[in-house]
């Protein structure tokens, strides 16, 4: 029994299978979390070594090199470069997309086991640094106080960092530009030198002074104590009255060399929430768990935490990442739900049938639930790719149920019972419709297939689409016969009202189908001309792809916009808040948009990963600014960005800055992209000067913009250069001289002050006036064992002089990268422009420039798409080869697909989008959509040549039978993927131009494909006769 | 006795079952997926891509007196739904085991 006869025969059992997967999936909708993409495992590992003291040649030399070596041997290995600076190297390896990181880790740490002892013997052990997308912070907050300054990080400690910490995901919270306290010993060199003490002697003694010490037990009589001396400080006034030697018979005090002052650390990163001092809170999620849920739990604390604050003290969210997964989730849900409004107002157009009408909507629901469950199973999220997905689908669900209820329907015309003809109907058009589905399952399912980040993406689609598509056919070759075998009658009465507004459509669909017979007839006898014409199209529309640009991504607008401004290296932090205070007042005025602007500058204090990665320095001002949405507003974050852009550019101070629409997160389709050029060679200086050149035509591209080197500019520095010998003669070796001037200027820890279960550092060093000259360096004393006295001066030399920058490798040679980001123009036109000028360069020998970052990336991926384009082309082939049981079939009806591309690119070239991956996506889908047609029309043409029609009156006939269903089909997957076209809400950015593109050839290949395939077809076809006619003459004689 | 040969589109597979349950007509052999086309106008049931249709077949054998509201009930059934097809055939049985 076929499985249509069985589902009208046990009506009870179909509906109720049907009724168990929408029930088991809207469980699983409501146990599916939501999230901006499917979870990305980012494929880079870092591997940070330190060797104190060593010099960026000498990491790199010594270090890096060896490192890289070995490291390059990793299986599955993409890229590797590294830096190399001052005491530290940091070498980056990205591995291909969908590697497993845990293995690859593993990987990396056994070669480090073994290169471990290949390293110089001060080099500290490599430590490996796993990334992934869970580090990216998932909420900032801002705390503001006037009065509290003092005690605020222990405020926002306890307060706030420690309840939000309990909540289940959150990961870490750390709290920056809150001043933290430190309690300093301020020595002064001129007494210390009079009395004859060092800074090493007043460190050593407090270590010893401040310590609690168990001293055993003792037994009185029947009991036990235990013994202990409590000597820590109770309060950091005792620090002063601790005596440190005596001198001419008098104790010295530590209060008579130093002032002890119980303070905030001296330099700390300064954070600044629209213009005023405050904390920055961060937090962090832990990996597996979701954003949108965290953040939730977070707001719903919030109140509570708020309230426990001391009444001076404001916490403010000033940024919170699910904001945007959830405008972004909700726009999308709107556009699913519109597009199924749509599909419905097409069926009922052409049905005319309340119950035929509901019927077909019926699998819409019922098929793409069915995602949801495929969804929970492999623990997915509802992201934009898995809705985009639904919304994709949503046109093409209905399809083939529209085919069986239109055969049902005409054998219940003819006069079946409605339950014999539900499954006689359906048994003649069964298997065209798999067949039709298996072309669009043998686009879809390869996507499944496709590896690199574009794999991560598409293969979420290809699942989902296939998924649903599948379960569709099965809906409508059991559900739909079986509620029609219930529901439909034979002349159903249509009332009154329904008639005076469905009879002028059914009219004008009538006159339709007319009109299109006589066009058709007219196409058949001017085969040449129409054949002609058409490729005449098909070229000039190839011309049209020179003026459509090509991208990577389409961005798109989430409302951040991060900027870096960097003042000459070396500059005071008071000229950084002196030019802050500047911007943020032109800023306020000039972009009302800004609803919160986040400075932070200064030192990092390096309380927690994210921030200690992000190079700091007291030149550094980084800026993260937040707008309002993007529908809320007329100019979006990237016009923003160029105008802040114009505005730095006549600043004469800045040395450069950097102005990141999107903000710096590297999230996929956020923000804009850049351009990346790599300057490859061992030389230093001629690569430098290569890249200042290539820097300079990248500058004069027009679209480009931030243009910067990645080799930072030598830093100042004053070197203390001892004289061994002279050393030698006073008894003093070279580290004991170094860590004397180290603990003078940086100072020295050796012991905590303890209050209320915090620890706070206590720390010794010169008073800041006596640290401020070279000539304060050059009269640091320097003691020997013997307790003789020698001054820096003396034995050694101050001299000023600049570090050398960082060097930086890709693939094991010396780079430096020239970065530009894109404004307003197309990735692939930039990047030709700039290729063709670098070109014209004589470069020195051994240099080389290449170019990388996303052009690089989306040469590697359109490259994939033609495969994959190839790919899907041959697979619809062989499955309408195999339903056609011909070669020559298949062949006319790829016809329609040159006519689909055209479409693409006049529908990308009118609406001014670019060819990107998206869009690139959505020609694939095309293939498949679009055979669909050809299928339907030519299938049909076959079945009246068969009947004994002539080749002509076939096509003719045949057309005009089927011009209502391929239309009928057409329009609702057109309908379906408007709403996405039109792009309505936040993040629809990214998933227009596949819209767009849909739309584009579908709409262009259906009208041309009802009248070129049926002429093709007919020039093919028009010597069956004469052929068949000869084999039978040949077989009479 | 009477043969009646009832050769039908498959579409009226109840139809036909229900007048020879209403006739209370007992016996009867059927042969499903049977193909054939009519003389006159009738199309072809082939079961193939170009005539998707299927005939099935009934040989009921009646008693004399039976088969005359046979074939009238089946050419109402006809009449209902011509364009499907249905065509009855009566003969003699001469002896029965």
């Amino acid at each position: 029994m076929k499985i249509y006869e069985t589902a009208v025969r046990k009506p009870v059992t179909t509906a109720l299978i049907f009724i168990g997967i929408v029930v088991f999936g809207l469980f699983s909708f409501t146990r599916l979390s939501v999230d901006l993409y499917p979870e990305i495992e980012l494929n880079a590992v870092t591997i940070m070594t330190t060797y104190s003291g060593a010099s960026a040649t000498d990491i790199e030399q010594n270090v890096t090199k060896r490192l890289e070596m070995s490291l390059s041997t990793v299986s599955d290995l993409k890229r590797i470069s590294s830096t190399s600076k001052d005491n530290i190297s940091l070498i980056t390896i990205e591995f291909e997309y969908g590697t497993d990181m845990d293995e690859a880790v593993n990987d990396i740490r056994t070669v480090l086991d073994m290169q471990r002892n290949f390293l110089p013997e001060d080099t500290e052990n490599p430590v490996v640094l796993k990334f992934n997308s869970s580090m990216m912070p998932v909420a900032f907050m801002s705390a503001r106080t006037s009065q509290n300054e003092q005690g605020l990080y222990k405020i926002l400690e306890e307060k706030v960092a420690n309840p939000i910490n309990r909540i289940n995901g959150v990961a870490s919270v750390s709290i920056s530009g809150a001043p933290q306290r430190e309690i300093q010993v301020r020595v002064d060199p001129k007494k210390m030198e009079a009395y004859k003490l060092s800074i090493e002697q007043i460190s050593g003694l407090l270590a010893m002074e401040n310590r609690n010490m168990p001293a055993g037990n003792i037994d009185i009589g029947s009991e036990t104590f235990s013994v202990r001396v409590d000597g820590e400080f109770k309060s950091s006034d005792q620090i002063g009255d601790i005596i440190v030697g005596s001198f001419m018979g008098r104790n010295i005090y530590i209060k008579d060399v130093a002032t002890v002052k119980d303070t905030l650390k001296e330099r700390a990163t300064e954070v600044l929430t629209n213009g005023e001092r405050s904390a920055m809170i961060v937090i962090q999620k832990q990996s597996g768990s979701n954003v949108v849920e965290i953040v939730d739990r977070i707001n719903k604390e919030l109140p509570a935490i708020k309230a426990a604050l001391p009444a001076d003290v404001q916490l403010e969210m000033v940024l919170d990442t699910s904001d945007f997964i959830k405008s972004s989730i909700n726009s999308l849900t709107e556009t699913v739900l519109l597009a199924g409004l749509f599909v419905m107002i097409v069926v009922l157009f052409f049905l005319g049938r309340w119950r035929a009408t509901f019927i077909i909507i019926l699998t819409i629901p019922v098929s793409l639930i069915a995602a949801f469950i495929y969804l929970m199973i492999t623990g997915n999220t509802l992201n934009i790719i898995s809705l985009s997905s639904l919304s994709i689908a949503i046109g093409m669900v209905v399809d083939d149920a529209i085919v069986v209820l239109e055969n049902i329907t005409s054998h219940i015309e003819k006069g079946s019972k409605p339950r014999d003809a539900a499954i006689y109907a359906t048994n003649e058009v069964a298997v065209a419709v798999v067949a039709s589905t298996l072309t669009i399952v043998a686009v879809f399912f390869p996507l499944t297939m496709v590896t690199g980040l574009a794999g991560i993406m598409f293969k979420q689609l290809g699942w989902i689409v296939t998924i649903i598509i599948t379960v569709s056919t099965v809906a409508a070759l059991t559900l739909t016969p079986m509620l029609s075998s219930r529901m439909l009658k034979k002349d159903p009465k249509r009332s009154k009202a329904f008639m005076f507004f469905y009879s002028p459509i059914e009219r004008g669909l009538d006159s339709l189908d007319e009109w299109y017979a006589g066009l058709l007839r007219w196409a058949v006898s001017n085969r040449k001309f129409v054949l002609i014409a058409s490729f005449a199209l098909f070229l000039s529309s190839i011309m049209l792809l020179t003026k459509v640009g090509t991208d990577f991504f389409p961005t798109s607008d989430n409302a951040q916009i991060s900027i870096k401004v960097e003042l000459p290296v070396g500059t005071r932090v008071e000229q950084a808040r002196v030019l802050n205070e500047y911007l943020y007042s032109q800023w306020k005025e000039k972009y009302p948009e800004i609803e919160v602007l986040q400075t932070s500058m200064g030192q990092s204090d390096g309380s927690n990963i994210f921030m200690s990665l992000n190079s700091s320095g007291s030149h550094l001002i980084t800026y993260t600014a937040r707008l309002s949405k993007a529908g809320e507003r007329k100019r979006d974050i990237f016009e923003i960005s160029d105008l802040i852009r114009e505005e730095l550019k006549v600043i004469p101070e800045l040395y450069r800055f950097e102005v990141i629409p999107g903000g710096s997160n590297p999230g996929m389709g956020t923000g804009g992209s850049g351009l990346e050029l790599d300057v490859l060679g061992y030389n230093m200086d001629d690569a430098a000067v290569v890249a200042e050149q290539v820097a300079e035509i990248m500058r004069k591209t027009p679209g480009l913009r931030d243009v910067k080197l990645s080799r930072e500019d030598y830093m100042p520095q004053l070197r203390v250069e001892f004289d061994r010998a002279k050393l030698a003669m006073n008894g003093i070796n070279l580290t004991s001289a170094a860590n004397v001037v180290r603990n003078r200027i940086n100072g020295i820890i050796t012991t905590r002050f303890r209050e209320d279960g915090e620890e706070y550092d206590i720390v010794v060093r010169n008073d800041i006036s006596h640290r401020t000259s070279i000539e304060d360096i050059n009269e640091i004393l320097l003691y020997n064992n013997t307790g003789k006295s020698v001054r820096l001066s003396e034995v050694g030399t101050v001299n000023e002089d600049f570090a050398p920058p960082s060097i930086e490798h890709l693939d094991r040679e010396r780079v430096i990268k020239v970065t530009g980001s894109i404004y307003k123009r197309a990735l692939g036109d930039i990047a030709k422009e700039v290729t063709a000028e670098v070109d014209k360069m004589t470069l020195p020998a051994n240099i080389a420039v290449e170019l990388s970052g996303s052009y690089e990336e989306q040469q590697d991926s359109f490259a994939d798409m033609l495969t994959l384009l190839l790919l899907v082309v041959m697979l619809t082939y062989i499955v309408m080869a195999a339903q056609f049981e011909s070669f020559r079939d298949p062949f006319i009806i790829m016809f329609s697909l040159p006519f689909a591309f055209t479409g693409v690119f006049v529908a990308l070239w009118l609406t001014g989008t670019s060819l990107s991956l998206i869009a690139l996506i959505g020609a694939v889908m095309l293939v498949g959509i679009v055979v669909k047609n050809g299928i339907v029309l030519i299938d049909y043409i076959n079945l009246n040549k068969e009947r004994g029609m002539s080749v002509m009156r076939s096509v003719v006939s045949g057309g005009r039978s089927r011009l209502r269903p391929v239309l009928m089909t057409t329009i609702t997957t057109i309908l379906g993927m408007l709403p996405m076209a039109i792009g309505i809400g936040e993040g629809s950015e990214i998933w227009q131009p596949m819209g767009i593109s849909i739309i584009g050839g579908l709409t262009l290949s259906t009208i041309l494909t009802l009248v070129v395939i049926p002429t093709v077809y007919t020039s093919f076809h028009a010597g069956d006769i004469k052929r068949k006619r000869r084999a039978h003459a040949k077989l009479n004689s | 006795m009477k043969a009646v040969m009832i050769i039908y589109n498959q579409a009226h597979s109840t139809v036909v079952m229900n007048i020879l349950d209403e006739l209370s007509v007992r016996g009867f052999t059927k042969w499903t997926d049977v193909q054939g086309r009519g003389s006159k106008k009738g199309e072809p049931h082939y079961g193939s891509h170009a005539w998707p249709s299927k005939n099935m077949a009934t040989l009921a054998v009646v008693e004399d007196g039976e088969a005359g509201a046979l074939i009238d009930k089946l050419r109402i059934a006809n009449a209902q739904a011509e364009e499907q097809g249905l065509r009855a055939f009566v003969w003699d049985a001469d002896s029965v085991v």
